[in-house]
């Protein structure tokens, strides 16, 4: 049977509020397709062979757990960059997306360093940007809703205007709470503010990420095979929620 | 001058309250918000008046069921108390407490001052009040919509209590409680739970305190009791476990907790790891304020818990078990609690989304759900229902259960209704804060019209 591995890194440092879903999500949905998942923690001072895993997945910290995470990714920079630029299928959410850019400056006035991959960068604003947020996506060549909730402090701006933000902000404040773009898009990777179950509930995207994992395998699947009613249900009673409320 | 602004404060404060429980309110808060609009440091005075000691608790998990065992020990060691009521623990809600247990001259009729408190208004309840203790529960995180991250919620506290006089109860085997006093300086006395049969090798239920709040290293674990508390150090810099003042032994939980503090046996009406703690802290803080081990065994030995925190109600042959939760610990107790207790049971998990609720929902994937798959927990079926049923039957379906078997309601009414149809006798009904009002109003509604599942009577709620 063909399995799959997903990283997920730095599950001790970088996992708030329900990040796990995630995973729980891919692997059950792999799973439910006939396929084998396992989802592999990989630590401060662990050792990465990207040829042993199929996925990347890391969630939101607070920024002590984000410098921490910096320091050990130092060694792995360059490999990683690589691989995302060969379409490694790769999600970043919160403090992880900050990450891929060249530095997070705090409210407190304390500077973090980026990863660097792309020319965009994150500081404190006035205020956390807290709430239901939905965003617009272009998924499988067709306009997607993706629900979630965000609650972040940092505020990006990207300076390079080729960059693509992963989506358009319907309801909610997504980057900066100005422009109306939310997270960034390169090749199969995606960084957004999105925390918690943001697969469970935009299926569609997980989906993306496993015809990813299942390409590089040389398999090809239907979308949609899967019986989504809880899914959809779950969908509905949140935008008829956000969508009535004033922005 | 200053004794006639009290007096308005407090005249201002009382004829609120009356007018409140007037019109059928509990009137928690609102007489606090109105003596504290006619005299800003009406909590100031007022507090000043305790005669014996103000004792502050605060912490993620607990701290009302805690709260509530120490009142009863202090009542009924015949001392009289100030309170304040649960929900109503923000500084109006405190300040309400003040002006409801004071004469009208604003005079103190209190021999203890007991507040319960969230974490994040420590630091504004000790500008106000000069408090004589501060027992902390354990840190767990909560709350997410309004204070951030906890690193700095606990580092805002650290900062209030710096210098000050005030002593300090702390949870021993709580990794981020139990640093608190080396880096503040305070007198502090630790309570912890020795190993026992209950313990495990590994948590997976909370990564809280995974990490040396000393230097940042990597901490280890001897055992867990549960979540991240349990025996610990650090390999790095030698940080572990503090010596405990009040130990607990012999635990045993059938299911309601029966254990020895420092020696003196306690049986208790209150089942789980999680109320087992709030017992420890309940005794530990008594006997700091000299109550004799007989009283403390003897009033937790009475106490009952209250409101809803665990609550039975029977509707006509249906045993209601009411349950509050509202984040991930505190679910996960639930869920084991059911580990082995051999009795067959419909779960009905009403999830909302109001700021008192938490407005993010995403901790729903942090709970060990896929317990709720276990044979040993009995579960026959599972209903969903409030605003954000739909992310709760999603949980419930990633933790495996098949999703044609998941019953899901928007309202409230229908989904316990529909619970209520099934042949099953045990119904846990598990609610956030604001769904746990509704669901008892409903309950109980139901309860006093005679309301029989078994006889296909018309539920007297559909009637329109
Ligand atoms: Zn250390």
């Amino acid at each position: 049977m063909t399995s799959f591995i997903i990283a997920h890194l730095y599950p001790n440092l970088m996992n708030l509020y329900g990040d796990r879903g995630n995973l729980i999500c891919l692997q059950k949905r792999l799973e439910w397709l006939g396929y084998d998942c396992r989802v592999k923690s990989l630590d401060i001072g662990d050792e990465w062979n990207f040829a042993d895993v199929d996925m990347i997945f890391m969630g939101g910290g607070s920024d002590r757990e984000q410098s921490l995470v910096y320091d050990d990714l130092q060694c792995k920079k360059e490999e990683l960059w690589r691989e995302i630029k060969n379409g490694f299928p790769v999600l970043f959410i919160c403090g992880s997306y900050q990450l891929l850019g060249s530095y997070y400056l705090t409210g407190q006035g304390f500077k973090m360093e980026g990863l660097n991959y792309f020319d965009f960068f994150s500081e404190g604003g006035p205020k956390r940007l807290i709430g239901n947020i939905v965003v617009e996506v272009k998924n499988n060549n067709e306009t997607y809703q993706v629900i979630g909730f965000e609650n972040h402090g940092g505020y990006t701006y990207f300076n390079d205007t080729t960059l693509r933000p992963w989506g358009k902000v319907i309801k909610g404040h997504g980057n900066n709470g100005k422009d109306h773009t939310e997270g960034i898009i390169f090749n199969n990777l995606i960084g957004t503010y999105l925390h918690g179950p943001l697969l469970p509930k935009n299926p569609a995207v997980a989906d993306f990420f496993i015809r990813v994992m299942m390409a590089r395998k040389g398999i090809n699947i239907d979308s949609g095979c899967l019986t989504d009613k809880i899914e959809n249900y779950a969908r509905q009673q949140v935008l008829a929620k956000v969508m009535k409320i004033k922005s | 001058m200053k004794q006639l602004r009290i007096m308005a404060a407090v005249l201002i404060g009382k004829a609120v309250l009356a007018l409140s429980r007037l019109w059928g309110n509990q009137g928690t808060v609102l007489p606090g918000y109105w003596a504290r609009k006619v005299y800003p440091s009406i909590l100031k005075e007022l507090s000043a008046g305790v005669k014996k000691e103000t004792v502050i608790v605060t912490g993620t998990n607990g701290k009302t069921t805690t709260a509530n065992i120490i009142a009863h020990i202090l009542r009924e060691n015949g001392e009289t108390i100030v309170h304040n009521a649960a929900g109503a623990n923000m500084i109006t809600g405190i300040t309400a407490a003040f002006v409801a247990a004071s004469d009208w001259k604003g005079r103190s009729r209190y021999d203890y001052a007991l507040l319960e408190t969230d974490e994040a208004n420590v630091p504004l309840l000790l500008e106000e009040i000069s408090a004589d203790l501060l027992l902390i529960t354990n840190f767990f995180r909560d709350q997410l919509d309004r204070f951030g991250e906890l690193d700095h919620t606990i580092d805002l506290i650290k900062r209030a209590v710096d210098g000050s006089a005030i002593k300090l109860i702390l949870n021993a085997d709580d990794p981020l409680v139990s640093c608190f006093a080396q880096e503040s300086g305070c007198e502090a006395y630790y309570f912890s739970y020795d190993a026992n049969a209950y313990d495990q090798n590994d948590s997976q239920e909370n990564r809280e305190g995974r990490y040396c709040m000393v230097c940042g290293a990597p901490i280890k674990y001897e055992f867990f009791h549960y979540a991240q508390l349990g025996k610990y150090y650090c390999p790095n810099c030698g940080n572990k476990n503090p010596q405990a003042d009040y130990r607990a032994s012999d635990l045993l939980m059938r299911p309601f907790v029966q254990v020895s503090v420092n020696g003196n046996r306690i049986q208790s009406n209150l089942p789980g790891y999680y109320n087992a703690y709030n017992i420890l802290a309940a005794a530990a803080l008594a006997d700091h304020l000299k109550i004799t081990p007989v009283i403390i065994r003897q009033a937790i030995s009475s106490f009952r818990s209250t409101s809803g925190r665990m609550e039975s109600i029977s509707v006509g042959d249906r045993e209601c078990v009411l349950t509050l939760v509202k984040n991930p610990a505190g679910f996960n107790q639930l869920l084991s609690a059911f580990a082995n207790d051999g009795q067959e049971k419909n779960l009905v998990l009403i999830l909302n989304d109001n700021p008192a609720d938490g407005r993010d929902v995403s901790w729903i994937w942090d709970v060990e759900m896929e317990n709720i798959m276990r044979e040993d927990r009995h579960i026959k079926k599972i209903y969903c229902a409030g605003q954000r049923s739909g992310d709760i039957a999603l949980r419930v379906k990633y933790a495996g259960w098949p999703q044609d078997e998941i019953s899901i309601a928007g309202d409230i009414k229908q989904g316990i209704e529909k619970s209520l149809r099934d042949n099953s006798e045990l119904i846990y009904i598990v609610c956030t804060y604001t769904a746990l009002f509704k669901t008892r109003k409903i309950l109980m509604r139901l309860k006093n019209s005679g309301y029989s599942p078994k006889n296909r009577y018309e539920s007297p709620l559909s009637e329109h």
